[in-house]
């Protein structure tokens, strides 16, 4: 398609073509909508720009970048704004689902906070520009610049976003992309990669009889929680299988937890281990593991184990017994144990679980390898910011592009990101809001939303099928000074590598011939080029071919080493990660600031969780303020005292704290990642973000905490019911 | 409720449908909801802020009790004499239960909140007073009132997201979950000009489309095949007057609505949540 000009009129004519049979059940028709029953007939008085009929709302299909599990959605448009977005069905990643972020896409969209013009610096100050002036400082600053000088932090991008950027630092030769996310499941990954041979293992929530879950927030913030929570409500029909969930902070899932079980803080692993045992000396393991693995468990008998992680001897039989019965069961292991000092060893222990009790192949299954290796998701940990700020640092980076990320927010306070990007010569930050990086940058370019944009999406978490899913823009930008994130890449490609992307006018015509010309290896679905465009765009999705993987079993699993206490700082501080504000990028969501945290119920603020027993310890009640102190720093905020929290931890909420980021986020509570300890799991690098250990002092400040709910128990009333599942499987259960 | 309607037949009056109160229901909106596969995430909840134009009150308001979700998840903890809450939390997704017998309804002075012929409580916003009547006696505290103009509160351009389809209330007035009354009415006019019924599962509220664990079913309950009417039908729950009805055959079925006992006959019937001994 080189060449192919297209302007804002034709663009739209071709999404009319592929929205109009995206009508989905329940689409609006011309309505006279009032409560009363009495009806009017509406007459709009302006001609209506082609396919817009007033009064009738159209469904386009596109995917949701609020976090990088890759949802597909349905936006709604009407009289060319974008007003809700719902599930796509064709989707394997939700099936139709959406969660709250996902809701709250239109209000990422519609923020009153957004950059509207490019910024350029001029001593301490950004001032606004053109694009043209932008792009000509980048073009001049990056002239004559070393391949080993320039670099890229990012999110998680992927699609042709990730070629654009991957073919940007390929025109420097530079192979520097580093990749960042907060909430990740990095640790896991690498344990799958090296005990299966398959990094992201497919999990088979629904085919489970019985879950342990250490930490593992599947419902909420681990990996695809809308995939996840689908399977779920599967796993809880029919025979409805059990939910344990070890932790020692109760998150989303573990509200939803059979039984939960409070865990010494970063003593999951030994548990892991204790089961293990178990299994293997009661004769219950139906997996194999090596001798030396045999020999290493042997010191773990239940003693042990129940003076380490504090859950009491029977409770580990217990749990064992029911792992094994109810088979197949999964164990999974989550952010509190991937953040833990021993985090590798930790969730190798809970993958041999796994290998035990015969799971492998059975809820775990191999992915399926997704054809084009560089359009799959490059997701990140906290080891990419850690590696770019040294290299920042060390004065080693000329030029620096951020995108996909706030880094300056979400980097661990010992970085020290601001004072590394300091010494980077020139920053461009690409986003779209004027958020704690973009402050630091020298040249910052205002992006599109996600409703605005162009995009081809691969999920990070691939649900069981190597598919893509297609962004499109579903209203005319609400800007004329932001552009999209491939178009900004294309200019800067442009200017190393004119030819070659000469034919592509803009990122639209680029994605469009990429993705017509991708080879039929990729999928069986493009054979008529010209149609396939608009049939993909309709549909939103489009499933690729590729092979199912083939797992590689190596269980020659370590001890895993008891974490050390500390006078000084006798609680360790979880920094929980909320479905929500996420790791602070929602922040600026007044949906999702007012929308209650589940656990809690507290709404516009930071708080302390802390067990009754803590609190007695620390002399506070709830509303009382805190100072939480670690070796790097300490944060100040109220107290909410429950009993799902191990009296060892206190947690420290992510998403609040930010210093800019818009009238929704700024000044509005604490960001504990900033008095986060220097602690690194030794075999894969990343932040042990939960092992800092911390002192909480009383101040002489209280007040009401706001929260939803004026009563935390039912106080009699027959509000939640619940009976015993035995009853369930006399009624309603399958045998 | 009119005079000649209290002058003509008291008692038939006071019989709900199902005793052949005369009552003509076209249709009767209810729903399902599965507490033991809920898991609290609050998704139902932003997407009926993104739906039905709320607005978000902050947190001052918010601590006075002002907020506006017509649809907000209450935790309970159940084990507070425990040393952990070793069974979760209990989560209750509440709304407005569009009940057969409000209590809503007859205390209003100005009859601005009424019973539809499909059996919402719907509320006139531009009739009504804000005497708040209604709030005091409703059981389940589902009715939100507008202590302010809260459409000057929407910074611009966020006022661009509102739903055309439905009206932003102002100051001064009640406002309550109406069973997504714009996308039923949408449904309804599209089937009456196809010449049909409106068919099981063509509308759905905004909370159930977006319910990720699909713990929210809606539809009509006078339709006997319905989704939700068979699931209402499996677990024994029937609409109409809770003193003159027979016990359930099966007991432990898990199908309940919550203050049944206060006879207001809601149109919202719970699944009981269930939990594993372990």
């Amino acid at each position: 398609m080189s060449g192919f000009k297209v302007n804002r009129r034709d663009f739209l004519r071709v999404l009319g073509w592929g929205g109009a049979g995206t009508a989905l059940a329940g689409c609006d028709m011309p309505s006279t909508v009032t409560l009363e029953e009495g009806k009017e007939d509406v007459v709009a008085y302006f001609m209506p720009e082609e396919y817009v009929i007033p009064g009738v709302g159209v469904w386009y299909a596109s995917t949701c970048t609020q976090c990088a599990a890759g949802c597909g959605v349905h936006g709604r448009v009407r009289e060319g704004r974008a007003l809700k977005l719902e599930g796509n069905p064709e989707s394997a990643v939700n099936r139709g689902k959406t969660c709250m972020m996902g809701q709250a896409g239109v209000q990422a969209h519609y923020n009153p906070d957004r950059l509207t013009q490019p910024l350029l610096r001029d001593g301490n100050a950004l001032k606004p520009v053109s694009w043209e002036v932008a792009l000509k400082k980048i073009a001049e600053k990056t002239a004559d610049i070393k391949s080993d000088r320039v670099a890229w932090l990012s999110g998680t991008v992927s699609g042709h976003q990730a070629v654009l950027i991957n073919d940007y630092l390929n025109a420097y030769g530079s192979k520097q992309h580093f990749t960042h996310e907060t909430i990740n499941a990095n640790v896991w990954q690498a344990v799958a990669r090296d005990m299966l041979g398959d990094a992201q293992p497919v999990l088979r929530i629904d085919k489970a009889q019985s879950i342990l879950s250490f930490g593992a927030d599947f419902l909420g913030t681990w990996q695809s929680p809308v995939h996840f929570a689908a399977q779920y409500a599967k796993f809880r029909s029919g025979k409805r299988g059990i939910l344990i969930q070890a932790e020692s902070k109760m998150s989303l899932t573990g509200g939803s937890a059979d039984a939960w079980v409070a865990v010494r803080p970063g003593s999951e692993g030994i548990l892991a281990l204790g089961i293990a045992q178990t299994l293997i000396k009661r004769g219950w393991a139906k997996g194999d593991v090596p001798a030396k693995v045999k020999d290493m468990l042997a010191k773990y008998d239940v003693g042990m184990v129940s003076n380490a992680t504090g859950v009491a001897g029977d409770r580990i039989q217990r749990i064992a017994a029911v792992l094994s019965q109810r088979a197949p069961s999964l164990v999974l292991a989550g952010a509190p144990v991937e953040g833990a000092e021993n985090a590798y060893d930790s969730v190798a222990a809970v993958m041999l679980l796994n290998v035990l009790l015969g799971n492998i192949g059975h809820t775990i299954e191999p992915s399926v390898q997704f054809a084009e290796t560089r359009m799959q998701a490059r997701t990140g940990g906290t080891r990419g910011v850690v590696e770019f700020a040294k290299l920042a640092e060390a004065k080693k980076l000329d030029v620096a592009f951020i995108s996909h990320a706030n880094p300056v927010y979400s980097a661990p306070g010992f970085v020290k990101m601001k004072e590394a990007l300091g010494k980077v010569g020139f920053k461009v930050v690409m986003t779209q809001f004027p958020d704690e990086t973009a402050m630091q940058a020298d040249v910052v370019l205002p992006l599109y939303s996600a409703l605005e944009d162009w995009g081809t999406h691969v999920a990070a978490y691939n649900a069981g099928s190597a598919s893509i899913s297609f962004q499109q823009p579903l209203m005319e930008p609400l800007y004329k000074e932001t552009r999209g994130f491939g178009d900004a890449v294309l200019a800067l490609l442009k200017q190393r590598k004119p030819k070659e992307y000469a034919a592509f006018n803009d990122y639209y015509a680029y994605l469009k011939a990429s993705v017509t010309n991708m080879p039929a290896a990729v999928s069986k679905d493009i054979k008529n080029k010209d149609q396939i465009w608009n049939a993909l765009l309709q549909k939103g999705v489009l499933e690729t071919k590729g092979n199912v993987g083939k797992f590689k079993i190596n269980a020659a699993v370590e001890a895993v080493a008891e974490v050390q206490g500390d006078a000084q700082f006798p609680y360790r501080l979880l920094p929980s990660a909320r479905l929500g504000l996420w790791d602070g990028r929602h922040a600026n969501s007044p949906w999702l600031q007012e929308a209650p945290d589940q656990i809690s119920k507290i709404v516009w603020a930071s708080w302390v969780e802390m067990h009754p027993i803590t609190a007695a310890k620390v002399g506070v009640k709830g509303g009382d303020y805190v100072r939480v102190t670690s070796a790097q720093g300490s944060v100040e905020a109220q107290v909410y005292v429950f009993s799902g929290i191990h009296p060892e931890a206190i947690a420290v909420p992510l998403g609040q704290g930010h210093e800019e980021y818009g009238r929704y986020a700024k000044g509005l509570g604490v960001n504990p990642n900033k008095i986060l300890s220097p602690v690194f799991d030794k075999k894969t690098g990343e932040v042990a973000s939960y092992a800092t250990r911390v002192s909480v002092t009383k101040l002489d400040k209280s007040a009401r905490l706001t929260h939803l709910g004026a009563s935390d128990t039912q106080q009699g009333r027959k509000l939640v019911s619940t009976i015993p599942a035995a009853i369930y499987r006399r009624t309603e259960g399958e045998a | 409720m009119s005079f000649k309607n209290i002058l003509e037949n008291w008692s038939a009056f006071r019989k709900d449908a199902e005793a052949g109160g005369h009552h003509k229901y076209d249709h009767r909106w209810g729903m399902a909801i599965n507490l033991d596969v809920c898991t609290g995430c609050n998704a139902c909840s932003t997407a009926c802020y993104a739906e039905n134009n709320l607005p978000v009150v902050g947190k001052e308001r918010f601590e006075k009790g002002q907020a506006m979700h017509w649809m907000r998840i209450e935790r309970f903890w159940d084990d507070a004499d425990k040393q952990y809450p070793e069974r979760g939390a209990s989560y209750l997704p509440m709304m407005c239960q569009q009940c057969g017998a409000a209590t809503c309804e007859p205390v209003c002075p100005v009859a601005a909140t009424y019973h539809t012929p499909d059996g919402l409580n719907a509320q006139v916003y531009n009739r009504c007073i804000g005497s708040r009547y209604c709030s005091n006696n409703c059981p389940f505290r589902v009715r939100y009132f507008n202590f302010y103009s809260y459409y000057e509160t929407w910074a611009e351009p966020l006022n661009q997201q509102l739903n055309p389809d439905i009206s932003v209330r102002d100051k001064g007035v009640m406002e309550k979950c109406t069973f997504c009354v714009q996308r039923i009415r949408t449904a309804n006019d599209k089937a009456k000009m196809e010449n049909r019924s409106i068919a099981d599962g063509e509308v759905q509220t905004a909370c159930a489309q977006a319910c990720p664990t699909g713990a929210i079913v809606f539809g009509d309950t006078m339709d006997p095949n319905s989704a939700v009417s068979k699931l209402w039908a499996k677990h024994e729950v029937k609409r109409g007057d809770y003193l003159s009805k027979k016990p359930k055959q099966h007991p432990e079925k898990r199908g309940y609505r919550i203050f049944e006992e206060l006879n207001v006959d809601p149109s919202v019937m719970y699944l009981e949540r269930v939990r594993e001994e372990i």
